[in-house]
C-alpha cells in the first residue's frame, strides 16, 4: 500500500481522513435509519480514532482524528441536529476522553514500532556476527590446512635442489616431485574451494542458479575428480528420468567431488564409493556412501562445523573439517538440507537440493 | 620437416615459460608476447599457425585481440583462463575462438588441444566442401550418407533433431562448441536463446548412446559452456 502514495504523510492523511469519512456515514445511517442510541455512535467514532493512532506515524494524526470525532459527533448527533453547540454540560468530559484515548493508543503503537526497528536491527547485527564468525573460524582452519602441504613441497624442492646431480637416486627424487605434484593438487583443489565460499558471502545468500541437468553436474563432477585421481572407481546410479533442477552448477560439483574425495580417502576401503541420486517428490537427493571404518559417533554432531577433523590422524591434510563445512554452507544457500551417518558398513554423506524454486 | 609456429601471448612469466619449454621440447617453434598489442603486432608478422591467448592482458581486453585477429586470420586460436570466468570463455568461443583451456592444465591436456586445432585448421583448408567419411570413436560411428548412428555394431535410433545436433559435434569433434552454435545450427538463427530444449535433448541423447550416462565417454558435457564430442579416430 505504501508504494502507492509517494510519502509517508499522505498516506497516514488519506487513512485519516477515510476513515473518519467512513466512520461518519456508518454512523449517520445507523442513527437515522437503524436506531438512535447515541451510545453505539461514540463506540464507532472510538474505533476509528484507534485505528488511525495504530496505522499512522506519531501523535498528530491520532490527536487531529479525536477532535474531528468529537466535533462530528457534537454536530450530527448531539441535540439540537446539524449545528455545533458547545454548551452541552458533558461535554468536556467527553473531549477529554478522546483525546487521552487517542494519546495513550499512539503512544503505545509508536513505542511498538520503534521496538520492532530495534529488533530488526538486532536480528542483522546477529546475523553478520554469525557470517563473522564462520569467516574467522574458516580463515583459521585454512591456514592450519594449508602450512602442511606448502612445508611439504618447499621440503622436497629444497631436497632436490642441493642434491641435483650426486646423492639423490632416480627413484627418490621420482618420489619426490611425485609429492610435490601431489601436495599442489590438493592445495589447488583447497582455492577452489575458497573461491566457492567467497562466492556465496559475497553474493550475500542471492546464488546465480540456472536450471542445470542433474546428470551433466553429476559426470562433470566424476571426471574432475578422475583427472585428478586416475585409477579411482565410483559407481553412480542415478534415475533415469531427466531431472533438471537451479543450482550453481560449479558450487554442486564441488560439494560432490568434495564428499567423494573424502569418501575415498578417509573410507580406507578398496570398496569402490557409490554416488546415488534419487527423484523424490519435492527435492533431488544426493547420497554418497563408502563401505569403510565410517563416521566416529561423538564426531557426527559436530561434522559441518568446519572444526572437525580425525584425532587418531596426525597427517593434518587429512582431516575435512573444512572441505564439509564449505559443502554445508554451499548447500544451505541452495536451500537445501545436508546429513551426515553411519551405515552398517560404512559411512553416508547426502544433501537434497530443492526442485523447484520456491524461494524467490 | 616444417616446424608449427606458435604464438603464447601470456602476461605473467612463469606461465609463458612454462609452455615456451613444453612447446619447445614437442617440436614447435614458439614466440611469447607479453601484452595484447605486442601480440597484434607478432601475429601480423609471423603468422602463426596457432594461438595460445589468456584472456587477461595488462593493456587491451583479450577478447579485443580475438576479434582483431579474426578481421584478417582464421588462425585457430586457443583461449587460456581461470575456471571462474565462465562468461568469458562462452563470449570468447562466440567471437572466434576456436577452443579454451581452463588453467591450471596439463602438459598433455595443452598438447593435446594444439593438435586437435591444428587438425582442423589443416581440414577445413584442404576438404573444404568434401563430403565427409564416417566419424568413428570408442565403438560409435557415425555414417552422415546414411544418416545412421551405430555403437558396437547396434543401430541407434535417434530423432532428426536429436541426429543434428550429434552430427554436428562429431562433424567439429574435440572442438568445444557452445550452447548458441548449436542452438544456431541446428534450429536455426531465430532459436530462442534459453538452452533447456538443448540440454533435454542431450540428456536423451546420452541415455541412448552412452552405456552409463553418468560417465559420459563420447559427448562430454562442459559446464555453462556448452559440449565436446570424442575425437575422431580416423585421423
Amino acid at each position: 500500500m505504501k508504494k502507492f502514495f509517494q510519502n509517508q504523510v499522505s498516506h497516514d492523511l488519506f487513512i485519516t481522513v477515510g476513515l473518519l469519512l467512513l466512520t461518519t456515514l456508518l454512523t449517520l445511517f445507523l442513527f437515522f435509519f437503524v436506531s438512535d442510541n447515541p451510545t453505539n455512535i461514540a463506540l464507532f467514532y472510538i474505533i476509528s480514532i484507534i485505528t488511525v493512532a495504530r496505522c499512522t506515524d506519531g501523535y498528530f494524526y491520532g490527536i487531529s482524528a479525536s477532535l474531528f470525532s468529537i466535533i462530528f459527533i457534537n454536530y450530527f448527533f448531539a441535540y439540537p441536529y446539524f449545528c455545533i453547540d458547545f454548551s452541552l454540560s458533558d461535554y468536556p468530559f467527553t473531549f477529554v476522553c478522546m483525546l487521552s484515548l487517542s494519546s495513550i493508543t499512539s503512544a503505545i503503537t509508536t513505542n511498538l514500532k520503534q521496538q520492532k526497528e530495534i529488533l530488526v536491527l538486532h536480528e542483522k547485527q546477529l546475523i553478520e556476527a554469525e557470517k563473522e564468525k564462520m569467516r574467522a573460524n574458516l580463515l583459521r582452519a585454512i591456514s592450519h590446512d594449508l602450512r602442511t602441504p606448502l612445508t611439504s613441497i618447499l621440503g622436497s624442492i629444497s631436497s632436490l635442489e642441493a642434491n641435483n646431480e650426486e646423492s639423490l637416486r632416480f627413484d627418490e627424487s621420482r618420489t619426490l616431485i611425485h609429492n610435490i605434484h601431489d601436495d599442489a593438487g590438493w592445495l589447488l583443489n583447497m582455492v577452489e574451494n575458497l573461491l566457492s565460499v567467497t562466492k556465496i558471502q559475497t553474493g550475500a545468500s542471492q546464488l546465480n542458479t540456472l536450471p542445470e541437468l542433474v546428470d551433466e553436474v553429476v559426470a562433470e563432477s566424476v571426471t574432475r575428480l578422475k583427472k585428478r585421481i586416475p585409477d579411482v572407481e565410483i559407481e553412480v546410479k542415478i534415475p533415469s528420468e531427466i531431472l533438471m533442477i537451479p543450482m550453481d552448477a560449479m558450487l554442486i560439483e564441488q560439494v560432490l567431488i568434495n564428499l567423494l574425495e573424502n569418501a575415498i580417502t578417509h573410507s580406507l576401503s578398496p570398496k569402490p564409493v557409490q554416488l546415488i541420486v534419487e527423484n523424490q517428490p519435492e527435492t533431488v537427493c544426493f547420497c554418497v556412501i563408502d563401505y569403510g571404518i565410517g563416521l566416529p559417533e561423538e564426531h557426527l554432531e559436530h561434522i559441518f562445523d568446519g572444526t572437525y577433523s580425525d584425532g587418531a590422524s596426525s597427517d593434518v591434510r587429512k582431516g575435512m573439517g573444512i572441505g564439509l563445512s564449505i559443502c554445508k554452507t554451499i548447500i544451505t544457500a541452495h536451500h537445501g538440507t545436508m546429513d551426515a551417518r553411519n551405515h552398517a558398513e560404512g559411512a553416508e554423506f547426502s544433501f537434497t537440493l530443492p526442485k523447484e524454486e520456491s524461494y524467490a | 620437416m616444417h616446424k608449427f609456429t606458435v604464438l603464447i601471448v601470456e602476461d605473467e612469466k612463469s606461465i609463458s615459460d612454462f609452455i615456451f619449454k613444453i612447446l619447445s621440447s614437442h617440436d614447435y617453434r614458439v614466440k611469447c608476447a607479453s601484452t595484447g598489442k605486442e601480440a597484434l603486432s607478432l601475429a601480423s608478422s609471423l603468422c602463426p599457425d596457432i594461438i595460445l591467448l589468456d584472456m587477461g592482458l595488462p593493456d587491451i581486453d583479450g577478447m579485443e585481440v580475438i576479434q582483431q585477429i579474426r578481421l584478417w586470420s582464421g588462425c585457430p586460436i586457443i583461449v587460456i583462463s581461470a575456471r571462474t570466468q565462465e562468461d568469458d570463455k562462452v563470449r570468447a568461443l562466440d567471437a572466434g575462438a576456436d577452443d579454451y583451456l581452463t588453467k591450471p592444465f596439463g602438459t598433455s591436456e595443452l598438447l593435446a588441444r594444439i593438435r586437435t586445432s591444428l587438425r582442423h585448421s589443416n581440414k577445413s583448408n584442404s576438404e573444404n566442401g568434401l563430403p565427409q567419411h564416417p566419424y568413428r570413436a570408442k565403438g560409435l560411428e557415425i555414417d552422415f550418407f546414411k544418416r545412421n548412428i551405430t555403437v558396437d555394431g547396434q543401430s541407434i535410433h535417434l530423432t532428426p533433431i536429436e541426429y543434428k545436433i550429434v552430427a554436428f559435434l562429431a562433424q567439429n569433434s574435440g572442438k568445444v562448441m557452445t550452447y548458441s552454435a548449436v542452438m544456431n545450427n541446428v534450429w536455426g538463427p531465430y532459436a530462442e536463446s534459453d538452452n533447456k530444449i538443448l540440454r533435454v535433448n542431450m540428456a536423451n541423447i546420452r541415455r541412448k548412446l552412452e552405456k552409463n550416462p553418468a560417465q559420459p565417454v563420447y559427448i562430454f558435457t562442459e559446464v555453462g559452456v556448452g559440449y565436446r564430442m570424442a575425437e575422431d579416430e580416423d585421423h
